[in-house]
């Protein structure tokens, strides 16, 4: 089987508009979170999320393609060209023939449906706008990509809620390693803050009204986010052989269901995909420095998910660094492990492990080492993404560190 | 007319699939072994029954006991009507 690397990386989020930004906020654990806009707050009880702010489409997208494009496909796009643009690869012939695209999302085009069942219940409107269907549906984003890039290989959408972008890396990891493509474009978007997602959320009753405290003593729910990542994967010899420089090696994915609950986490499955993606890469427990948690703040998921990790790693369990930063961006639903795996490339690349902010107590629940508020800088060789979804999907990432 | 205390039980029963009789102002939902899907789906029918939020942050609401969720419904009534 083909090493594969990733060779190019985008991002937008409630960081900023680029991977660059998106970085610099998790790494000075500096919080994105704030009262939503353009949003009735008078009729919710939840008020806060990781917004992307000041994003112009205009700026981005020409007029006529515009009308087209729900949020989650324009953020999937400007993620995508950044990573493209940074791959340096040249999606041209054969290699645009056969590249793969896959966008996981966890619930799609929720903007457009959300603008569309308003007009029709509110407001009595008879019709919903023509381009509703293609806008929506939950593939919408990978079709826009393979279009914006003229790629034509294996192209699909992905879901699995809140584990839908590591699916999504997973597969694409998958194929580029069997040699079924020679490169894929894959992650995960999610435009989820509408009035009618936010109030579903609510009604489920994990959402914090005050922030998100991942693993801390006072923590009380999750703060959603929205966003995208998408990333540039190749066979490590093609990167080598044009003179890419890689940003990090995929080694492994391990993925789990845990065949329980709808939302309550499991112990055991999440452990079971943290085991798996250390076997698939071969990596011994011993050299993981840095897992990139799930660590939704939720009073059900910290603890669940430290404990798979002690399960997993034993003694090693007190030896690595374990952050979650969705306290700056939220929860970004199916492009949560997209966006995440920015943190894991920079922790990999800088030697610096991202805090988990706005830490305030620790909770004898959750015994790890969480890098609270400050930063970290120590050399990482390998690294875990975790993600852990509803309904017991499971699907963690194990990354390398590349020698430039 | 039925008072809040029968009305809550009442809900509880209808959500958990518990026996009415098995609940009283004293018992906790924890020991009523209330799951965490019934309890969301608990506290949704009691918002509904009485046209009032209560709060999602409470620690200590799904394992608290009957009579503090009443009192609770009660305070959350008298606010809205202040």
């Amino acid at each position: 089987m083909d090493r594969v690397v990733i060779t190019g990386a985008g991002c937008i989020s409630a960081l900023g508009p680029d991977l660059a930004s998106t970085w610099a906020g998790m790494r000075d654990g500096r919080s994105a979170i704030a009262t939503l806009e353009g949003l009735p707050l008078e009729r919710m009880r939840v008020t806060i999320g990781g917004q992307v702010r000041g994003f112009d489409p205009s700026r981005h997208f020409h007029e006529k393609k515009l009308p087209l494009y729900d949020r989650f496909t324009q953020f999937a796009l400007v993620a995508a060209r950044e990573a493209v643009k940074q791959s340096g690869l040249t999606l041209s012939g054969e290699l645009a023939r056969h590249c793969a695209v896959i966008v996981a999302t966890g619930i799609g085009g929720q903007t457009t449906q959300d603008d569309g069942f308003k007009r029709l219940y509110a407001e009595n409107a008879d019709r919903i706008p023509p381009l509703s269907v293609p806008r929506a549906m939950p593939s919408a984003a990978t079709s826009h990509v393979t279009m914006e890039f003229g790629l034509r290989g294996p192209a699909f959408g992905v879901t699995s809620a809140c584990a839908s972008s590591n699916h999504a890396l997973a597969v694409a990891f998958d194929m580029v390693r069997l040699g079924r493509v020679p490169a894929a474009l894959a992650g995960g978007s999610e435009a989820c803050l509408t009035f009618g997602t936010i109030k579903s959320w609510e009604a489920l009753r994990v959402m914090s009204p005050d922030g998100c405290r991942p693993f801390c003593r006072d923590r009380h729910g999750m703060v959603l986010g929205e966003g995208a990542g998408m990333f540039l994967l190749e066979p490590l010899k093609a990167a080598r052989a044009r003179g890419a420089r890689p940003l990090a090696e995929l080694v492994g994915a391990g993925m789990s269901a845990d065949a329980g609950d709808i939302v309550a986490p499991s112990v055991d499955g999440a452990a079971t995909a943290i085991a798996a993606a250390l076997a698939d890469a071969g990596l011994a427990p011993e050299r993981v420095g840095y897992i990139n948690a799930h660590g939704t703040g939720t009073p059900a998921n910290d603890p669940a998910e430290t404990k798979a990790i002690r399960q997993v790693f034993g003694r090693h369990a007190d030896r690595l660094a374990v952050s979650s930063t969705k306290a700056v961006h939220g929860h970004a639903l199916g492009a949560a492990g997209a966006i995440e795996l920015v943190a894991v490339l920079g922790a990999l690349r800088e030697g610096l492990i991202p805090p988990t902010a706005g830490f305030t107590e620790a909770d004898p629940e959750c015994d790890l080492d969480y890098v609270p508020n400050q930063a970290r800088r120590v050399p990482i060789e390998a690294a875990l993404s975790n993600s852990f979804a509803f309904g017991g999907l499971n699907c963690v990432l194990a990354l390398k560190r590349v020698e430039p | 007319m039925a008072t809040i205390e029968d009305k809550v039980i009442e809900i509880i029963a209808r959500e958990s699939g518990l026996e009415r009789t098995k609940i009283s102002a004293g018992s906790t939902l924890k020991d009523l072994e209330i799951a965490s899907l019934d309890f969301v789906q608990i506290m949704f029918a009691i918002e509904e029954e009485f046209k009032i939020y209560l709060p999602t942050n409470d620690p200590r609401a799904e394992t608290g006991t009957v009579a503090s969720l009443i009192a609770e419904i009660e305070r959350q009534i008298a606010a809205k009507s202040a």
